[in-house]
């Protein structure tokens, strides 16, 4: 378990989640799309202060951080879909466009 | 090859596959489920790297909580019963070749980059985590409290059913 391999598979996730956030167009996939980014970046955090021999706990800190904040994120970003299938009763987002000039 | 190496490639393709039909996959909720397995392998990824509170975080927030919190989400909005629209395939192809190149630049960058490969060692259980959380870093410890209970009552407000009659409040 070298530190390059666990890079590699936090770039590797991290560019899935891009993928299927330019991709996808339901607002929920994007919104999986994303906390795949962040996962793949927590895990770099956690490899790079784990592997490299500085502080573990720091990286420990910073990713709980990181999760509390994803978490009051999804819940924001859940209720604002319900929300918007409520006005517009779809929540695909090419159909979103009634601010489009 | 040690046990952990094998853990950390069980949990490295858990966690890829997750993420594959997390993105892949047409069904909505197939995409919830495989999101569920993608923070499983990621979980198990933390624990292979040593921090084992790290990984039951990640298995009780993000399948016990987020998944299913989508999974609400998806049935208050009904996105199955849209009808299936044709997908432009440009649009595909431009976004998986974004993607690739952005994740080959990273890729490059983190790969040529000298990281400090010192001897892996140093304290990294949760009552060290926790110590730190409560002394050096307790203001960012509150401001996260105070984020979600803001986040709580923001969705609540968002959320909730408009009554006629009434005013904006």
């Amino acid at each position: 378990m070298s530190l390059s391999f666990v890079l590699g598979v936090a770039t590797a996730l991290f560019g899935i989640g891009l993928y299927g956030l330019l991709q996808r167009r339901s607002l929920v996939a994007m919104l999986i799309s994303l906390e795949l980014m962040l996962a793949s970046i927590s895990i770099n955090v956690i490899a790079l202060t784990t592997l490299t021999g500085q502080e573990p706990s720091l990286g420990q800190v910073v990713v709980l951080i990181f999760v509390g904040v994803a978490a009051a994120e999804v819940a924001i970003a859940l209720s604002l879909f319900v929300a918007i299938h409520r006005a517009a009763h779809d929540i695909d987002v090419e159909h979103l466009s009634e601010l489009k000039g | 090859m040690t046990a952990t190496d094998g853990v950390f490639l069980v949990s490295a393709a858990v966690a890829l596959v997750g993420a594959l039909l997390a993105v892949g996959l047409r069904n909505i909720f197939h995409n919830i489920l495989g999101f569920a397995l993608a923070m499983l392998g990621v979980a198990g990824v933390f624990a292979c790297l040593g921090s084992d509170f790290l990984a039951a975080v990640f298995v009780l927030v993000y399948v016990g909580a987020v998944a299913i919190a989508m999974v609400y989400a998806v049935m208050l909005s009904h996105p199955l019963d849209q009808p299936h629209r044709p997908r432009n395939g440009w649009k595909i192809a431009g976004a998986a070749l974004l993607a690739t190149v952005v994740a080959a630049t990273l890729w490059s960058v983190l790969r040529l980059a000298p990281w400090p490969v010192l001897v892996p060692g140093g304290d990294n259980g949760a009552a060290l985590t926790g110590t730190r959380f409560l002394s050096d870093y307790v203001l960012a410890f509150e401001l996260v409290s105070v984020l979600l209970v803001v986040a709580m009552m923001g969705a609540v407000m968002v959320a909730r059913r408009q009554r006629p009659g009434r005013g904006t409040w």
